[in-house]
């Protein structure tokens, strides 16, 4: 039965569709979510990322297919399912007026068992700003408060979409360290982004979308296989060594452009165990070697076909 | 909580965030009270002059008094209530409250309740007001004639506000339509300036609207002698509203426009 299947993951979906008018905005996607992982749901601007997750989350209705979201329905959804559900939205704002201390307050009341105000602020790294108003705080900060906001009802599993959009570097890093630590407190969770450091970094698994379809589905570090592009391994040329000598230690096309030398290579275990080896009997130092995979970011773009674009911020 | 707790909680949660937007103060609280004290003092000639009204004659300043509380009225229900669900809409705070376990009604609750909390403060202040000032005052029925006109014009404001919110699609068109079109009715309505001293044919376009009505019926509760609860008046009023209210109910929307 589809509801046992459904209640043993946090998220089953089956053939998803919708569509609006003739446009396929979701055309058949699959998806399995265990409970307690990252899952990162990528893809670019109207691959139907935000229709699906808008539909997991209960805004919208699917037009085809099976969804479950913590065992229930999310097209019909009710006051408990909400419940155990913590929503970061892309493009909601908080009131401006009221305080982080009394926005959380606020929301905490609208659940049986909301978590601690205060532990719950200071979780998200408020602490400080805890008497401020949300208008008068950062965009990271903003979005901070959006995420205590999403979890003072203490839930199992939280959508977080585009959590980080507009942030700065350090601010992205402390993001993930929150989001790293809602992981270890055992919620599932759904996060969208067009970071592809970022899915890298916290996803447990990720799906990448393209049309409406999932083009690639894995976890990040396995991903790159789906490409036929080939871990690279760079070094600095030791002096007085040919290209020659080279090719004949790698076994494999070596090509050099300066004093770096590069070799693309499938299997590079072996690759690297010949160059190593011959480094240490011929007694050379191969000195800024580095073995680089394809990263997410390659595989992205080959089965995208273009850059991953922030969503257009909406001037209020 | 139970959903009623909760609905008393967002009101003061509500009134804690319109207590610290000045722009909305000053519209919905002070702007009514200086208007009281303006007309009243430059149309009242020191207390003595009498204004016609329906026939007969009643005091200039509780004419004024009877007015500003219509407007009142109208400011902070129908252009107040616009105004913050615009914007709570079109900044995604609605869309925001939806994903939570919270029924959806009670955020609207909540929002009317402010408005009715907001009337009750002010129909008070300007009554006191208008007596300490002017000398004002209503005898027993006209007490409850002005409780009458206020629960109604406040539950038909609220409707119309909350309609308006579906021509509204951005907090800027919110905040410049309903104030501007409550004050440029009240120029027409008797409010700002008495009907006798209007052009028949700009009071009888006023007289369409709820603001004339309300205002007459509020006027009519300081004449002297019995009651004078017009039906017209009432009928208007609950007409308007009621169309407020099927305005609202098919055609309000928690989403932002914004969004595609």
């Amino acid at each position: 039965m589809a509801e046992a299947a459904g209640s043993e993951l946090a998220i089953h979906v089956r053939d998803l569709q919708k569509s609006y008018g003739d446009s396929e905005a979701v055309r058949g996607i699959d998806l399995d979510i265990a409970v307690g992982e990252i899952f990162g749901f990528l893809g670019p601007n109207g691959a139907g990322k935000s229709t699906t997750i808008e539909i997991l989350e209960g805004y919208r209705k699917r037009t085809r297919g099976e969804a479950w979201v913590l065992g229930t329905d999310p097209g019909k959804p009710t006051r408990e399912w909400r419940e155990r559900i913590g929503l970061v939205l892309q493009d909601s704002q908080l009131d401006p007026t009221l305080t982080v201390r009394e926005t959380v307050t606020m929301f905490s009341d609208f659940y049986p068992r909301p978590r601690p105000v205060d532990e719950t602020i200071e979780l998200v790294g408020l602490k400080e700003k805890r008497d401020a108003r949300v208008g008068t705080l950062s965009g990271g900060q903003r979005r901070r408060a959006d995420v205590a906001v999403a979890i003072v009802g203490d839930p199992e599993l939280v959508f977080l979409d585009e959590p980080t959009t507009g942030f700065d570097p350090s601010a992205r890093r402390e993001a993930w360290n929150m989001i790293e630590g809602l992981k270890s407190l055992g919620k599932t969770i759904f996060l969208t982004t067009h970071y592809m450091d970022e899915a890298q970094h916290l996803a447990d698994r990720v799906a990448i979308l393209a049309a409406g379809k999932i083009v690639a589905r894995g976890r990040p570090e396995d991903l790159g296989g789906a490409t036929e592009q080939a871990t690279v391994i760079r070094f600095r040329v030791p002096d007085g060594v040919t290209l020659e000598q080279l090719r004949s230690a790698a076994q494999e096309p070596v090509e050099i452009a300066g004093s770096e030398a590069s070799i693309q290579c499938e299997g590079p275990q072996e690759t690297l165990y010949r160059l190593l080896a011959w480094a240490e009997r011929e007694g050379h130092k191969l000195e800024a070697l580095e073995v680089q995979r394809p990263s997410l970011e390659d595989v992205f773009l080959q089965l995208t076909g273009g850059a991953p674009q922030p969503t257009q911020e909406v001037a209020a | 909580m139970s959903d009623v707790a909760l609905v008393v909680k967002q009101t003061r949660y509500s009134l804690k965030s319109i207590s610290r937007s000045p722009r909305a103060l000053v519209f919905t609280v002070i702007f009514p009270i200086v208007m009281l004290l303006l007309f009243a003092s430059i149309f009242s000639k020191g207390g003595d002059a009498r204004t016609n009204f329906q026939g007969g004659q009643i005091d200039t300043d509780a004419y004024f008094t009877a007015g500003i509380i219509a407007y009142a009225i109208a400011m902070a229900c129908f252009s107040s209530l616009a105004i913050s669900l615009t914007t709570e809409r079109e900044t995604g705070l609605l869309k925001r409250f939806r994903g939570t376990p919270v029924p959806a009604w009670t955020f609207i609750a909540a929002r009317i309740c402010r408005s009715i909390v907001l009337v009750a403060f002010q129909v008070v202040a300007l009554l006191v007001i208008a007596r300490l000032a002017f000398d004002v005052r209503l005898s027993a029925e006209g007490i409850a004639e002005v409780a009458v006109f206020s629960v109604l014009g406040t539950a038909a404001m609220c409707a119309l506000g909350i309609a308006l919110t579906s021509v509204t699609t951005t907090p800027d068109s919110a905040a410049t339509i309903a104030p501007f079109g409550t004050v440029l009715l009240a120029f027409i309505s008797g409010v700002f300036i008495p009907t006798d001293q209007l052009p028949d044919s700009l009071v009888q376009i006023g007289r369409i609207f709820p603001l004339a009505h309300l205002a007459s019926g509020l006027q009519a509760a300081f004449g002297t002698g019995a009651v004078h609860l017009s039906g017209e008046n009432v009928a208007v009023i609950a007409l308007w509203g009621a169309a407020g209210i099927i305005v609202a109910a098919r055609t309000f929307r928690w989403e932002p426009h914004a969004q595609a």
